[in-house]
């Protein structure tokens, strides 16, 4: 390591060394020529000036201006460039929001309104519904309290049929066979005699 | 005199009594036919008559002993058996010999007098008879009587006695 540093020392001593001899060739070669034209000495000496005037450090203090003055302008342009983008941002955004809320709103009535519709429509249809729902009930009621009652009619005639063919069969039962055939004379002749016109009829018709 | 002369006992109800006073009436033609063609001295046995036909002979007068009586019977009898009326009539009891002479004098006088009664049972007429002819069939039983005053029956058994509270029907 201290090698090394001995090393790069030398080498920049030496480097300062060739520097200055060449420094001092070149100046003592600048002198020769004036000496023998007036007129190039003056054009010298302008130049000279102006290169006095205008040395590297005016230049570059000129540079550092028309930088500064350069940066100064772009940032300006920036922060309007940056405002205007701002208030675009935020009257695109505001634009944004309104023309979203609007659609939105539209779009919500709309959909309310369908929705009304479809509401409105369904309790038309669900009325509808009932409507048809009670006259079939009401119908269905009168039809079957009218079949309860042919069938209750049809029952009771039934059963009164029957019941008078119990009770007839009943009393046939019961008291036919106690009836004397000598008491039934009087009944059967009383019959006899009121189809006997009948009887001599069919006999003189069969004979 | 014509065999429409002839006047039929009340015992004479059925065809088969018709026929057998037919053939004892031919049983006795033959007897006496052959009493009359005897031998002298032999002996003699006269017939026996049945009541029907005792009833029958004293009814009409006549004397089977004497031919031409005879020959008229026969004829009238059998004119009659192929000619006379016969009437169905069915009971619920077999009939008593007096009823059917009380039937009978009823029937000969009203209808015909030499009807004939073909009688039937049929148990379950209770009371009345069915009398059948030639093409008709008349019901005069209480089972009939009954069916047609049913409507009567069942008015009565359906409607209350007058004053009788009317039961309250829960409902």
């Amino acid at each position: 390591m201290t090698i090394w540093w001995l090393v790069l020392i030398l080498a920049a001593l030496g480097s300062a060394g060739i520097a200055f001899i060449w420094l001092a060739v070149r100046i003592g070669n600048s002198g020769g020529p004036a000496a023998h034209d007036p007129t190039a000495s003056l054009e010298d000496a302008a130049n000279r000036d102006v290169e006095h005037i205008f040395n590297q450090e005016f230049r570059e203090e000129l540079r550092n201006r028309g930088r500064l003055h350069f940066e100064k302008i772009i940032g300006e342009n920036a922060m309007f460039l940056q405002q205007d983008l701002r208030l675009t941002t935020s009257q695109l955004n505001e634009y944004m929001k309104t023309e979203i809320t609007t659609k939105l709103t539209e779009e919500f009535d709309k959909y309310e309104q369908s929705i009304m519709d479809a509401k409105q429509l369904a309790i038309e249809s669900i009325q509808k519904t009932n409507a048809a729902i009670d006259e079939q009930r009401a119908a269905l009621s009168q039809q079957v309290q009218q079949e309860i009652l042919t069938e209750k009619q049809q029952l009771l005639e039934r059963f009164e049929n029957r019941m008078a063919d119990v009770v007839n069969h009943y009393v046939l039962e019961a008291i036919g066979n106690q009836i004397d055939l000598n008491d039934q004379l009087e009944y059967i002749l009383t019959e006899l005699e009121t189809n006997k016109q009948s009887i001599i009829q069919d006999i003189q018709n069969g004979t | 005199m014509e065999h429409r002369d002839l006047r039929l006992p009340v015992l004479v109800v059925r065809p088969g009594d018709l026929g057998r006073l037919v053939r004892e009436l031919a049983v006795i033609d033959d007897r006496l036919l052959q009493l009359k063609l005897r031998q002298a001295g032999s002996e003699v046995k006269l017939p026996k008559t049945t009541q029907l036909m005792d009833q029958l002979i004293a009814l009409n007068g006549l004397n089977l002993l004497q031919v031409g009586d005879r020959d008229w019977l026969i004829e009238a009898l059998g004119a009659i058996k192929d000619h006379a009326p016969v009437l169905n009539i069915s009971f619920s009891v077999d009939p008593s010999p007096v009823f059917m002479g009380k039937l009978m004098t009823w029937l000969r006088r009203e209808i015909h007098p030499f009807v004939l009664v073909n009688i039937g049972l049929q148990p379950n007429i209770a009371a009345g008879c069915v009398v059948r002819t030639t093409n008709q069939v008349f019901d005069f039983t209480l089972r009939r009587n009954f069916a047609q005053k049913r409507d009567m029956l069942r008015q009565a058994l359906i409607a209350p006695p007058a004053g009788t509270p009317v039961p309250e029907v829960n409902r």
